[in-house]
């Protein structure tokens, strides 16, 4: 459910990027800080290890401005992606509008790809919320690994059903990055005044 | 239990306004903040006499996120929740109290300050405000947004993020 401030004229949406630990989720927020021009962006927020592990999340406000006399934010998360932060990850998803789940496409991720899917869907469980209700966008990354495992089969683990968009990328070069959000902002939007 | 949303508007907002403002007068604080759990800023007031207040949408951020954390170790110890929270450095502080069971209280202050007065008229800000949340909860207004918002943000999306 988005956040409307009818004072302030002002609609926020929470949008959070979901995945198993070292799949790319903050290397896609940090490719999106670094291209966003001022003015467009707030802080980003990374509460990371001293080895760079996203130990509670990473925030970062984006501001479309004003829109049918809105203003317009989308607040981007990440989640820790290892497994031991799991109340961590819980806690974000706390009022989520959007996800993107970031898959991991090493052949040796692929049951990590899976345990994490499972996780999401039971962390969300717990806030009466099913994937299904949910605008989810599935970006497999990693794309450029020399051994990467075809886009199908990381999709047919963690969404056996085709029902998520699904974008490839190679975060680290910015490859799908935008695509994926724009999409998952997309679907956020559709949602706006619909009810759901 | 789907996250409801907690929409101050008219009356109830300029309430919630007017408390945060009579908070700054009574303790001494420089911000005041009422804050939904999920991090977004629904009301804020500064001090007349405040410098520029840090980035808004990080600190409901990161507070809301630690009044998470902290309501998650009150349950590992067998506690309901941990109600206030307190943070003192040498020269600001802040002070986060639960607004009811969907929003928070936040208050920066500086060494000025008392800590007894912000905690004391903190508690009781929380408490009104946390009525005006559960007002606002039982009445939401209606968001009449058309086809023509979404098309504008998409289009402001495109520009953005590229067609």
């Amino acid at each position: 459910m988005s956040t409307i401030n009818f004072a302030n004229r002002e609609i926020n949406f929470k949008i959070v990027y979901y995945g198993p630990g070292l799949s790319g989720k903050t290397t896609n927020l940090k490719w999106v800080y670094g291209r966003i021009p001022e003015g467009r962006k707030g802080e980003m927020v990374s509460l990371a290890t001293e080895d760079e592990r996203t130990l509670f999340f990473d925030f970062l406000p984006l501001d479309l401005g004003e829109v049918k006399g809105f203003r317009t934010r989308f607040h981007l998360y990440t989640v820790p992606g290892q497994v031991f932060y799991n109340a961590s990850r819980k806690l974000i998803l706390r009022g989520v509008d959007g996800i993107v789940f970031v898959a991991d496409s090493a052949p040796n991720r692929l049951r990590a790809n899976a345990e994490s899917m499972r996780n999401m869907r039971e962390n969300l469980a717990e806030y009466g919320l099913k994937v299904e209700d949910l605008p989810v966008v599935l970006q497999v990354n990693k794309r450029d690994l020399p051994d990467a495992l075809p886009v199908e089969m990381v999709r047919a683990v963690v969404d056996p059903g085709g029902r998520f968009p699904v974008f490839e990328a190679v975060a680290t070069e910015g490859r799908g990055v935008f695509e994926t959000l724009k999409e998952v902002s997309r679907l956020v939007l559709a949602r706006v005044g619909s009810g759901a | 239990m789907v996250e409801p949303s907690l929409v101050l508007y008219g009356d109830l907002y300029a309430r919630a306004l007017a408390l945060l403002e009579e908070t700054l007068r009574e303790t001494g604080a420089r911000y005041a903040l009422l804050i939904d759990r999920k991090g977004f800023v629904l009301a804020h007031k500064e001090a007349l006499w405040a410098p520029k207040p840090p980035p808004l949408d990080s600190l409901a951020t990161l507070a809301a996120g630690n009044a998470a954390a902290t309501q998650a170790l009150a349950k590992l110890l067998g506690e309901a929740r941990f109600q206030e929270l307190v943070h003192q450095g040498e020269r600001m502080g802040l002070y986060v109290d639960e607004a009811g069971e969907h929003a928070l209280l936040l208050l920066v202050f500086d060494e000025n300050a008392p800590l007894g007065k912000v905690k004391l008229y903190g508690k009781r800000a929380a408490e009104a405000l946390a009525r005006i949340a559960g007002e606002a909860l039982a009445h939401p207004p209606k968001l009449n947004l058309d086809t023509q918002y979404r098309e504008e943000a998409k289009a402001i999306l495109d520009e953005l993020l590229g067609n």
